[in-house]
């Protein structure tokens, strides 16, 4: 069975950031008090430690778990954003990164701009998104407000435009970081709409939520994660229980 | 197609016409001290020191703009993962736009006081592509180290303010006593400065080896901004 990314024994750590020595000057008085050739010792988070973890083409993957639990610094390591320390991370085929929704969005712009600028940067080009703006207008139901600046926007107009570019990009991976608490009900209903588009058309589908009635519900298969490490994977019922039980 | 878009939300904010006032305002003020307060003698002062400014704002504004760019864009890079070197890029080459539209002014005054361009003049394109690589570079560097040091740009203002007196713009090379002319040459704006003014205004191409060092520093210090950026980019979404 091919694998489309494959984690092995993947680790991360961070250093305690009140440790990290964030000016000049501190480093000049560290040097001075510990002399040249000592380092200060760092206290280390270990954010994931010997993940493994293979999917396959088409899989949708829900990863829960609690606040700090790593499911962040995992999608960051597969969207490329961190290097891991030690274990091997490969993933095939283009990414998605829908980590935050609206990434680049400059309030001066109007949504026309803005829908180019966030476009550009989720891999869009330019040509591509003149092509798929009208989609885009429609999908966020902003119809003539397109020229006005973002600033303006109410904040459900903003998400709804946010999701909107998100749900016509065209990639093989989207990972998605609870993109889920957009808009209304009827809005809602259309973004699951878009999860079961993706799915239909054989993407693989990685989303981390806190929704754990959703996960069940929508995903293939569920990976719980606690302390940097994955405790179940499996079938999403099962782990979503196991996980309410553990709570 | 990165970049230009970088570009495109960049203007928007500043607004070019702040850009331009500001160098235009500087040399007012300094004209008025030097010119016309201490009667500096000298033939054509007011395009000298325009042109001297204008080189040196482009130089302030690209590093300090270069430096900025990853710690402003700090919620792109924690977010998603692109080249990060376009960031730092996107700023230094707004800053060259801006001083493309000042070179426009420096033309008219220029043409104004009735000057003639030379065949020398020529080598001024040059002149602007190593001057672009040096600060590129010099804002690769600068913008890594801010990531670490959140004091660098109190301490690169300092030196931005000390650099302004040392480096020949409200001067000219010619008034500098000959002991001190060697250590001033050190510092590359000095000879992008010197150079340019040189071919400018009296017509007179600097020395193959003076061209040589020039050329070297310049490759030298994009060379070693851009690898040593590289070799940090990874780290930047974690420090930040």
């Amino acid at each position: 069975m091919i694998h489309q990314i494959s984690l092995e024994n993947l680790s991360k750590t961070f250093l305690v950031p009140h440790q990290r020595r964030t000016t000049l000057k501190e480093s000049f008085v560290d040097f001075l008090a510990a002399g040249l050739w000592r380092r200060p010792v760092n206290e280390q988070f270990f954010a994931l430690t010997d993940v493994s973890l293979q999917i396959t083409a088409g899989e949708f993957v829900g990863i829960i778990g609690p606040n700090g639990s790593g499911k962040s610094t995992l999608l960051k390591l597969l969207a490329g954003i961190y290097r891991p320390d030690r274990g091997q991370l490969q993933v095939s085929g283009s990414i998605a990164p829908l980590l935050e929704l609206g990434i680049g969005f400059q309030q001066d712009l109007s949504a026309r701009d803005n829908i180019f600028l966030n476009a550009v940067l989720l891999g869009l080009p330019a040509a591509k998104t003149r092509k798929i703006l009208p989609d885009i207008v429609e999908f966020a139901e902003i119809g003539h407000f397109l020229d006005l600046k973002i600033k303006n926007y109410s904040s459900g107009m903003r998400q709804r435009l946010a999701f909107a570019i998100a749900a016509f990009i065209d990639a093989d991976i989207y990972l998605c970081d609870e993109v889920f608490a957009v808009g209304d009900e009827s809005f809602q209903a259309k973004c699951l709409q878009v999860f079961q588009n993706w799915r239909a058309a054989g993407k693989t589908i990685i989303l981390v939520s806190h929704n754990t009635g959703q996960i069940a519900s929508i995903c293939d298969r569920a990976v719980l994660m606690q302390g940097g490490r994955i405790m179940a994977d499996g079938e999403p019922q099962s782990v979503v229980s196991l996980y309410q039980s553990a709570l | 197609m990165r970049g230009e878009f970088k570009l495109r939300y960049k203007s928007s904010l500043l607004g070019y016409f702040w850009t331009l006032f500001k160098p235009l305002m500087l040399f007012g003020v300094i004209y008025l001290v030097f010119s016309v307060f201490l009667k500096n003698p000298m033939q054509n002062y007011a395009v000298y020191l325009l042109l001297g400014i204008i080189l040196w704002t482009f130089f302030t504004e690209a590093t300090m703009t270069g430096m900025n760019s990853l710690i402003t864009k700090r919620d792109l890079i924690t977010k998603i993962f692109f080249p990060r070197e376009n960031l730092v890029l996107a700023a230094t080459l707004s800053s060259l736009i801006t001083l493309l539209l000042n070179l426009i002014i420096f033309a008219a005054f220029f043409f104004g006081s009735g000057l003639h361009l030379g065949w020398s003049s020529l080598l001024f394109l040059p002149y602007l592509a190593l001057l672009f690589l040096f600060t590129t570079g010099l804002s690769f560097i600068l913008a890594s180290l801010y990531v670490r040091f959140h004091d660098l740009s109190h301490i690169w203002e300092v030196l931005l303010q000390i650099l302004f007196w040392i480096t020949p713009i409200v001067y000219d090379m010619s008034f500098v006593p000959d002991q001190y002319r060697a250590w001033l040459y050190l510092n590359p704006m000095t000879q992008f400065i010197s150079f340019s003014r040189r071919i400018f205004l009296i017509d007179q191409v600097p020395s193959l080896k003076q061209h040589a060092v020039l050329l070297v520093t310049s490759l030298l210090v994009f060379a070693v901004g851009y690898y040593f950026f590289k070799q940090q980019e990874y780290k930047v979404a974690e420090m930040i």
